[in-house]
């Protein structure tokens, strides 16, 4: 997976496939956005492909950081399988889903 | 349209309100009144073998009605039977379509479906929390390892001390050495601090060993939840999006079914009704059979009131040298009009050749073997 940061938007960038793989790089770049000041932190997912059910558990934990930061977190453009994935575990239950 | 009745105008006229009086009985009168009389006589035998002919045929046609009705009648009731055991089978089809039978109870297909989202939906949520759970056991373990590589760090730099204080006490022990007596004290501490060193040194290489079975464990606690983590949950996750797809076909279906089973058991209802008003129905043959009855008694009374009248009008009447001849004209101008060769045939063996009708219930046999029906 490939990850862009833009910081003063308060958002990341992720494509190619988000799996177990990513756990370190995608931590840190959540620790350095929450770090930041602003309401919200967005997740571009509109060119993620691919998402296992360890990405789905990393973006829970995205989620409780968020909500500890009293930030919110915000899934945009999901696509595809991700979409799908997002659809059958009612992820629109737990997140602000963008499209 | 017969020709008795063309002759008998004179006779209507004279019956006529409106006619002008009798005119005085002429000699010709009587013989011409006589030949009248014969006449009717001769109509009223012709009259009598077609009231006797149509009592036999009314007979014979009843008696065939009533043979055809009662195996009509056993014919539907059979299939009366049929029909309402097709609308009870109509009737269980429709409870099988609308659900699925499971301990004697009747549990509806989207019942069913609905426990089945209800159950994969808990399976969703439980993978999403292991797979949560797992992740943040990651996360709390790479914590630790980072924790552990700098009590490792930690660790070296106390190793490093340790060689500066041994050091320092072998240092310490030459330099009281070359003091001799007075550096006896000196020396003991020296002993001391190299003692202590030692030490430091030996519980620095147990804590290096402790150290190193943490990282060890840590790295195999990572690797195992690593093994975890890593297991792809994601076609386990879809599996419930294709069951619910599946199910929607399947309410889908079964509500297609069901509706089908709806019009096949109002047909098969409006078909038991329609063939139990047709057995009750044919029931009404009897008093079908009743009227004719009534109808043939009525043309024996007349056939009586002829054959009196018949004969007290021969009384009447001058002996005739030769018997009146049968107006048989009119008779076959009326068998024309047949269209049935072997009613015709009957007639004119009864009528015309004035053979006796043939009994009812031999007719009845004999039209039942050969069948009833002529087509033209």
């Amino acid at each position: 997976m490939q990850i862009q940061v833009d910081r003063g938007a308060g958002q990341i960038s992720m494509s190619g496939e988000f799996t177990f793989t990513d756990h370190a790089p995608f931590k840190q770049m959540v620790s350095e956005l929450f770090a930041t000041t602003g309401k919200s932190v967005i997740l571009d997912l509109s060119k993620l492909d691919f998402i296992d059910s360890a990405g789905l558990g990393m973006l829970l934990l995205a989620r409780d950081e968020a909500k500890k930061n009293d930030r919110d977190l915000i899934l945009r453009r999901p696509s595809g399988q991700v979409k799908r994935m997002f659809g059958v575990t009612k992820f629109s239950t737990l997140f602000t889903i963008e499209d | 349209m017969f020709k008795w009745r063309q002759n008998s105008a004179a006779v209507q006229t004279l019956a006529e309100p409106e006619a002008p009086p009798l005119a005085p009985v002429a000699p010709a009168e009587p013989a011409r009144h006589d030949e009248l009389m014969q006449r009717w006589i001769s109509f009223a035998a012709m009259q009598q073998r077609v009231i006797r002919t149509l009592v036999s045929e009314i007979q014979q046609t009843s008696a065939v009605v009533e043979t055809e009705a009662d195996q009509l009648s056993g014919r539907f009731q059979r299939l009366a039977v049929c029909a309402e055991q097709q609308t009870a089978r109509v009737d269980d089809l429709s409870r099988l379509a609308i659900g699925i039978e499971v301990d004697g109870e009747i549990v509806p297909i989207d019942r069913i479906a609905g426990l089945l989202e209800e159950t994969l939906s808990d399976v969703v949520e439980k993978i999403l929390m292991l797979s949560k759970d797992a992740m943040q056991m990651v996360y709390a373990l790479s914590e630790l390892n980072s924790n552990v590589d700098r009590v490792d760090t930690c660790m070296v730099e106390l190793s490093k001390i340790n060689k500066t204080t041994n050091m320092l006490a072998l240092n310490a022990r030459i330099e009281a050495e070359r003091a001799g007596k007075a550096g006896a004290a000196f020396r003991v501490v020296a002993g001391e601090v190299r003692e202590l060193s030692g030490a430091t040194e030996r519980l620095s290489v147990d804590m290096e060993s402790e150290l190193k079975a943490v990282t060890d464990g840590i790295a195999s606690g990572h690797e195992t939840l690593k093994r975890v983590a890593t297991i792809d949950m994601s076609h386990n996750l879809m599996a419930k999006d294709r069951l619910e797809v599946l199910m929607a076909a399947l309410i889908k279906r079964s509500a297609s079914l069901a509706s089908v089973v709806a019009a096949a058991m109002k047909e098969a209802e409006v078909i038991s009704a329609d063939v139990s008003a047709m057995v009750t129905g044919i029931q009404f043959q009897d008093r079908t059979r009743q009227r004719l009855e009534h109808v043939v008694d009525t043309l024996h009374v007349v056939d009586e009131a002829l054959d009196e009248l018949k004969v007290a009008t021969a009384e009447a009447l001058p002996p005739t040298a030769e018997g009146q001849s049968l107006d048989t004209e009119w008779v076959k101008k009326l068998l024309d009009r047949f269209t049935l060769g072997d009613l015709r045939a009957r007639f004119v063996a009864q009528i015309l050749d004035g053979e006796q009708p043939v009994e009812a219930v031999a007719a009845e046999s004999a039209s039942a073997s050969s069948g009833t029906i002529e087509l033209f």
